[in-house]
């Protein structure tokens, strides 16, 4: 019996994240556009993380492992040169030229509000984008146009389409 | 009965001046939609806008936590946080470094610098300059101090 509770409230919670993170790929301007099969594709690809103020989830310096989609909570991403931009509205994705350069960060995030990410493997998601499908296109697309609204001086042209350098 | 006369005897000049009336009032509609479109546009292509409008509301009423609006009251210990924060970012340049400004408040001994930061954001007593710095709106740091 026990262990059929704890089945189900497993269960539970995983259809709770899932609906959570629905919620906020549908929010992204740089997932909004995709198709259901290509949600469907990405979604587990997330692990949520809870955040509290204070927090520093990357460390300039570090190996990129995770690029972070947000859900709640107030991020600042301090980049070189005293650069920062304050991200703030669930669905803003922290990937790529934002975070990284060849596998590297290049961008310490510190938490300014405690909120909740979901944390997605660099590499998977370079994998994905690398595809030569229709969702990976859109993608990168969107993430082009999330740039240029929210930090343009960050946006590396040369190195956009090769997402192996970040 | 030809021109003027039959004119003043048809009540022409009424008509004439309903008519152009008619018309100007059209056009002003007619620009009005037009110079308004934008924001129809804009909203047909992110329709989570319209959602978030909703949720943004229910979320304040709800949480009572920080507002998002600056119209709302600060605390009195906020705005003492606040005075440090501007005593701070008066010994840097007009277009600041905000990682800067953290650090800074950190090593001068600030109370909860980051909380606090988020509260001088959301208050928009420091704003983004679109280049990657920040600056400090010193007029809405004087009225919200004065509230």
């Amino acid at each position: 019996m026990n262990k059929f509770l704890e089945e189900s409230l497993k269960h539970d919670l995983i259809e709770d994240l899932m609906g959570s993170i629905s919620d906020v790929l549908k929010e992204s301007m740089v997932f909004n556009s995709l198709e259901e099969v290509d949600l469907k594709k990405i979604i587990p690809l997330f692990e949520k993380w809870e955040l509290d103020t204070g927090d520093v989830i990357t460390t300039a310096g570090d190996i990129a492992q995770y690029f972070f989609l947000l859900e709640s909570g107030t991020l600042l991403l301090s980049m070189e040169a005293g650069k920062s931009v304050v991200l703030e509205t669930p669905g803003d994705f922290m990937a790529m030229e934002l975070l990284s350069t060849k596998g590297v960060y290049k961008t310490t995030t510190t938490v300014l509000e405690n909120g909740n990410v979901f944390a997605v493997s660099s590499e998977s998601f370079l994998s994905l984008i690398q595809e030569d499908t229709p969702g990976a296109e859109t993608i990168m697309q969107a993430w082009q146009k999330f740039c240029d609204q929210k930090a343009v001086f960050a946006k590396n042209i040369v190195d956009i389409n090769v997402p192996g350098n970040f | 009965m030809y021109g003027i006369e039959a004119i003043n005897a048809n009540n022409g000049w009424a008509i004439s001046v309903v008519g152009i009336t008619i018309v100007f009032t059209g056009l002003v509609v007619l620009s009005f939609v037009i110079s308004q479109l934008h924001k129809a546009m804009d909203l047909f292509e992110n329709p989570q806008k319209i959602k978030r409008w909703f949720i943004g509301e229910k979320k304040v009423d709800e949480t009572g936590e920080i507002p998002d609006s600056p119209n709302l009251v600060i605390t009195e210990e906020q705005k003492e946080i606040t005075k440090q924060f501007a005593l701070l970012a008066r010994t840097m340049e007009e277009h600041f470094s905000l990682p800067r400004l953290l650090h800074l408040s950190q090593i001068s001994g600030v109370k909860n610098p980051h909380s606090n930061l988020n509260i001088l954001l959301k208050f928009a007593i420091i704003f983004p300059d679109g280049e990657g710095f920040f600056c400090w709106d010193q007029n809405r740091y004087t009225k919200i101090i004065s509230q």
